[in-house]
């Protein structure tokens, strides 16, 4: 996507605007600060949590938990979509069945993941890996489906092995659709995780930003909220950065 | 001593024999014929081209004779052997439109079938960029597809039908996508490669006018089920220019074509 200075400028503009009427509305009491407390201190919190050991650790948790959940989700996922999409009768099959399972809002099962793991890793990993695997599956069947007939028969008119056909096709023909894949994964994973986190656990950042929230620690709140609302968009941006550098190979 | 070549005589390399080839395509509902009893030699080195309406098989009958498609009955050989599957040593092809991988520059995709079969780096190179000299893109081999014209793709597409230098060129509508003034372009441009290679080509195209003017030979087809309803040959000399295409022999030729095509859509 192209975009002038001038777009970037607006852009810049709202979020700094954004943060002004957020500064404003604290300071001048039209919001109660103590329910609002203003966006320079609550930027000043976030400061002072990011050099606590505590917050570090909880981060470092979190962090290992969407690592994990993610790096089973993926290829899991992964293969499971493209054997589907492979063959004709389970993508008949089973798509329709995918669907169904995606609809589903995979908070309701949250407290079946805590009965059968506890509360702990395995839960917050397996609900993360549940929450993302579908939306692999289904993204992986689209990439497949990318994949132009033309360029397979090229292959197979110069004599490619099924290995050449998949590492020298598939893989770069699907690669863009895949990335934007990881990208939207990575939402529902990052989501997975938290809000299991927030549900039960004793550590991590969702865990933290629970007790904020319950103990009514409005800055250390929304502190937390900037922390992963940036680091979300941190891992977004540079994956759609990939995704722009290989766009025209979609044409 | 005898040479070998006295005892079996071996057909000459580039050299296309089909006989009594058929293809049914078996549906759920139906067997459809998409081919009866086609018949055809193509000498080597001469330019023949397929025409006829849709669904007449020209493409089924191209495919057969690149190894990317069976017949059900009848025999192809292409320079004396059969080709059970695609053989690029003996066969290159050159597609429609779009058919250039876009992750790859147009020197990768030339070395494609080299990359293959394992040829070094240096080497494929240097036949990469015999070809695409070859057909004109000297200069032009660090540019991806999307950053060429719909002419110079195809012409990427022929060097890569070439590189291997295969005795047969076959292709299968490949300026259907081009625009009129690109498409004639490239129709010279493909007789001076064909002029300077010597290849055999089977050319399939819905355009009277471009069989006409590309041809040493016209196969017309009729459909369903697809057979050979006229083998006109053309002796409008070489060079072919622009002029001729207004000329009697061209038209007259041009519409022999389509009376049959006529007669059978």
């Amino acid at each position: 996507m192209q975009s002038g200075l001038g777009v970037k400028a607006a852009r810049v503009a709202i979020v700094v605007a954004l943060f002004a009427i957020w500064e404003i509305l604290s300071r001048t009491g039209l919001v109660n600060p103590r329910l609002l407390p203003s966006a320079s201190d609550t930027l000043a919190t976030l400061g002072d949590l990011l050099q606590r050991a505590s917050v570090r650790k909880d981060l470092a948790v979190t962090a290992t938990e969407v690592v994990t959940a993610f790096a089973l989700a993926v290829p899991v996922g992964a293969l499971i979509g493209f054997l589907i999409a492979e063959n004709r009768y389970f993508a008949d099959v089973a798509k329709p069945l995918l669907f169904f399972a995606f609809s589903i809002p995979k908070s309701i099962f949250l407290p079946m993941f805590i009965l059968v793991f506890g509360v702990g890793f395995a839960q917050k990993v397996g609900f993360g890996f549940f929450s993302t695997i579908f939306i692999v599956i289904m993204s992986t069947t689209t990439a497949v489906e990318s994949v132009k007939v033309e360029h397979l028969t090229v292959a197979r008119s110069y004599g490619a092995t099924p290995m050449q056909t998949a590492f020298r096709v598939y893989l770069p023909s699907m690669l863009p659709v895949l990335l934007e894949a990881l990208r939207i994964s990575m939402i529902f994973n990052l989501t997975g995780v938290i809000l299991a986190e927030m549900y039960a656990s004793r550590d991590g950042i969702g865990h933290q930003i629970a007790t904020w929230g319950e103990n009514f620690q409005m800055k250390q709140l929304l502190a937390g909220v900037v922390m992963i609302a940036v680091i979300a968009i941190a891992f977004n941006e540079l994956v759609r950065w990939v995704e722009t550098r290989c766009s025209h190979w979609r044409t | 001593m005898q040479p070998l070549a006295n005892i079996t005589p071996l057909k000459p390399a580039g050299a296309i024999e089909v006989r009594n080839v058929g293809q049914i395509f078996k549906t759920t509902t139906q067997d459809v014929v998409a081919l009866e009893d086609v018949s055809l030699d193509v000498k080597p080195g001469r330019f023949v081209v397929l025409v006829g309406p849709s669904g007449c098989g020209k493409s089924t009958l191209l495919m057969m004779m690149a190894g990317l498609r069976q017949q059900t009955s009848g025999t192809i050989t292409i320079s004396g052997a059969p080709i059970p599957e695609p053989d690029p040593n003996r066969v290159g092809v050159v597609f429609q439109e779009a058919s250039l991988f876009p992750w790859l520059t147009a020197e990768e995709n030339v070395e494609f079938p080299l990359a293959l079969r394992g040829v070094a780096k240096s080497d494929r190179r240097a036949r990469a960029q015999d070809a695409l000299k070859l057909v004109g893109l000297d200069g032009f081999g660090r540019r991806h597809p999307h950053e060429l014209s719909g002419g110079m793709k195809q012409r990427v597409s022929i060097a890569r039908g070439l590189v291997q230098d295969p005795p047969v060129l076959l292709m299968d509508e490949p300026f259907a996508a081009l625009d009129e003034q690109t498409r004639m372009t490239m129709g010279d441009e493909l007789l001076r490669i064909w002029a300077a290679t010597g290849k055999t080509v089977v050319f399939v195209t819905h355009s009277l006018t471009e069989a006409v003017y590309l041809a040493d030979e016209v196969i017309v087809m009729s459909p369903r089920p697809g057979r050979i309803v006229d083998h006109l040959q053309v002796s409008l000399p070489r060079p072919r220019t622009y002029e001729m295409l207004s000329g009697d022999a061209f038209g007259s030729l041009r519409d022999r074509i389509w009376r049959h095509i006529r007669k059978s859509a």
